[in-house]
């Protein structure tokens, strides 16, 4: 079978040094994430009480699993260390403080005040309608890349905001009877 | 071999009623929908979706969920060829070829040949998927714990290994962070509970679709709006038809490409991305023109859609016969089906053989309806490619919202969605990938019970583990292909295999 062939994915941005200090760090996380869990598990109830054999313990797996992850942090450290290169932290700092992260940190905040401020506090139809109109008149201005006439903005934002609110209510709702939070 | 056809007949009569046929045109449409728009993928389509099938009938339900994946992996070549962005990553591969031959004011020809080609993986796939699919679930009613043990290692190893784009070590990372968060909440064995830190929300596990609709939904939004740059869609001037000649003057390429599809479809966990990548460098190898790949080669457009579309039929073979999930998007389909009480592994041909033609009909219907629609709705799919994504991804995420709490209706679910969709954000932004994750979730359980269970029925001897000849096999196989992703291993027995093929042609 010919799968053997090399795939060109594109293994772009692999020599950028904001990456390989991003692969720095994670690989720090992931080497405590695994020796947390490999604790977790060594510790956990052996249910001898129970009398069932040391090899099937719940935490036969997790520990496996907590050692694997750190020796695979491990080796991706030692990779990440042996590419690194002088202002691999300044290159990643500027892709944080980017107009894109920008952007990200904007979908990520109206997604968190949405989910976990206006859901539940009332009806879902009005806190969808609000989430939505938010989400399109700040991407279609402030955000924008292009900035368009403001009216025009608000005039869409209000239209889509009703409709995605109330058809959500009323297709989920009504037809396929499903529970909206 | 005639029980199979008469099966074969009713799977697809099966559907053809008014109902079956109203599902199919609006669940493909909405497909074409979601494949064409640029951030909205399959997998993202059919983990939403699962929430509005959840009160259809179990044989709708799936039938409505296969034609959006379907029509998804199909639609995001629309984009690929007039944007020249993907509309799903299977579409990558599309966008060389199929972007160049646009800009040669040949849009039309190039999404026809897509059209036809998806069409005819697609069909390429089904019939391995007929064939193939019974045999192996029979071969699987002799599989025990261990051979089920080193299935579940081999998918999310060998998935690992082929997505991992940067490095195979991010594809094993994924796959155990994906096993780790199987671990948590009632294990099956003994029934205690595991790292649930006395939240009682969590002595269930994470439930596989709100994880889904986060890594493939939240996730997918925040990279979307990420982006600042905006292409332009090239307008189509020429017929959308294709001529019969212009596409069986490449049948061997078709042939050849529906084959490696299928193949990458079977390997658990390995989507439609690498059947297409694999498929376009298969037919540059073996073309009389490579020079003209990357360039608006028609052959080159016809091997990628082939490739990716015969991958969607053929992962439901290891998905229906081993409820090992060929694919992300056949793991939320193994959920779904789950949630409908069907239960895919090598049981299913005994409880419910005619599902397994059932499969085979859903994905017939689904194929022609995106043959009909795509060679006809041209214009429509251009307005909705049109749709500027500020108006749009606000609304997706009311909709995973839905999508996430609407299955158990608890706010935790929610949560769990946003926890995924900011880490597997986090994740794919520093290219690791989210296949070996899903797929660790999905057979975590699988792995886990079956590794102490096998233990436990020899009283904690491992052998045989290694003894037992699938079993054997299958470890050979996780060995080796860990082996060959550590890249000195893998550049020696190159180097080897070089020369010995070097020495053969000497002495020949």
């Amino acid at each position: 079978m010919t799968t053997q062939a090399p795939i060109p994915i594109p293994a772009e941005e692999s020599a950028d040094p904001a990456s390989i200090r991003a692969d720095l760090i994670a690989a720090i996380v992931f080497i405590a994430l695994g020796l947390v869990v490999a604790y977790f598990s060594w510790t956990m109830d052996r249910l001898e009480v129970r009398r069932i054999h040391p090899s099937t313990i719940p935490g036969l797996v997790p520990l496996i699993l907590g050692v694997m992850l750190t020796l695979c942090g491990g080796l991706l450290a030692i990779r990440s260390a042996r590419l690194d290169v002088r202002g691999g932290g300044a290159a990643l700092v500027r892709v944080l403080v980017s107009w894109q992260a920008v952007r990200v940190f904007a979908v990520l905040g109206l997604a968190l005040v949405y989910t976990l401020v206006l859901v539940g506090r009332m009806p879902f139809w009005l806190a969808s309608a609000l989430f939505v109109f938010s989400f399109i008149t700040l991407f279609e201005t402030v955000l924008a890349d292009r900035v368009g006439s403001l009216p025009r903005t608000l005039i869409w934002a209000l239209f889509v905001a009703l409709g995605a609110g109330l058809g959500v209510q009323y297709v989920f709702g009504e037809i396929f009877l499903v529970r909206l939070p | 071999m005639f029980d199979g056809l008469i099966l074969l007949g009713q799977g697809v009569a099966h559907f053809l009623t008014p109902a079956g046929l109203f599902n199919v045109v609006w669940a493909t449409l909405l497909g074409l929908a979601v494949g064409i728009l640029p951030g909205l993928t399959a997998t993202m389509g059919v983990a939403l979706l699962v929430t509005l099938t959840y009160k259809m009938a179990p044989d709708q339900a799936i039938l409505t969920l296969m034609c959006v994946y379907l029509g998804a992996i199909y639609g995001g070549s629309r984009t690929a060829i007039l944007l020249n962005i993907p509309g799903t990553p299977a579409n990558a591969a599309a966008t060389l070829d199929g972007h160049p031959l646009a800009l040669q004011g040949k849009a039309g020809l190039a999404m026809g040949l897509a059209t036809t080609s998806s069409t005819l993986g697609t069909l390429v796939g089904i019939f391995f998927l007929a064939i193939i699919a019974p045999l192996l679930s029979e071969a699987a009613l002799k599989f025990g714990s261990y051979e089920f043990f080193w299935l579940a290692l081999f998918g999310v190893v060998i998935s690992g290994q082929m997505t991992g784009s940067d490095t195979p070590l991010k594809g094993y990372i994924a796959g155990i962070l994906g096993l780790m968060v199987a671990m948590v909440g009632m294990e099956t064995l003994h029934a205690y509970q595991r790292f649930t830190f006395g939240i009682p929300a969590l002595g269930g596990g994470v439930d596989l679709i709100p994880a889904m609709v986060g890594a493939f939904g939240l996730a997918e939004i925040l990279s979307t709006m990420k982006r600042t740059a905006i292409a332009r869609i090239i307008p189509v001037n020429d017929r959308v038809v294709p001529r019969l000649s212009e596409i069986f003057r490449y049948w061997k390429t078709i042939i050849r490409s529906g084959i490696i599809g299928t193949f990458v479809g079977i390997i658990p966990g390995v989507g439609e991305d690498v059947g297409a990548w694999s498929s376009y460098a298969a037919a540059k190898k073996r073309s009389k023109h490579p020079e003209e790949f990357g360039r608006g080669s028609q052959e080159g457009l016809i091997a990628a859609e082939t490739g990716d579309n015969a991958v969607v039929s053929a992962s439901m073979i290891p998905t229906l016969t081993l409820a090992l999930p060929g694919s992300a998007a056949a793991a939320v389909l193994i959920a779904a089906m789950m949630i409908h009480g069907i239960r895919p592994g090598p049981m299913l041909m005994i409880e419910n053989a005619p599902f397994l033609y059932q499969v085979v009909g859903m994905l017939l219907l689904a194929t022609l309806a995106n043959l009909i629609f795509g060679l006809s709705l041209t214009k429509l799919f251009i307005k909705v490619l049109a749709v500027p994504r500020e108006r749009l991804m606000g609304v997706i995420y009311v909709l995973c919202v839905v999508g996430s709490f609407a299955i158990t209706q608890r706010m935790f679910d929610v949560y769990v969605m946003l926890i995924f969709g900011i880490v597997g954000f986090i994740l794919r932004e520093m290219k690791y990938p989210m296949a070996p994750l899903v797929l660790g979730i999905v057979l975590g359980d699988l792995l886990d019970l079956n590794l102490r269970r096998g233990l436990a029925l020899t009283n904690g001897d491992p052998t045989p583990f290694f003894t037992r000849p699938i079993s054997a096999v299958i470890c050979i196989i996780i060995v080796l292909t860990i082996l060959m992703s550590i890249p000195s291993v893998s550049k020696r027995v190159r180097s080897l295999l070089h020369r010995g093929r070097g020495d053969a042609s000497a002495q020949g």
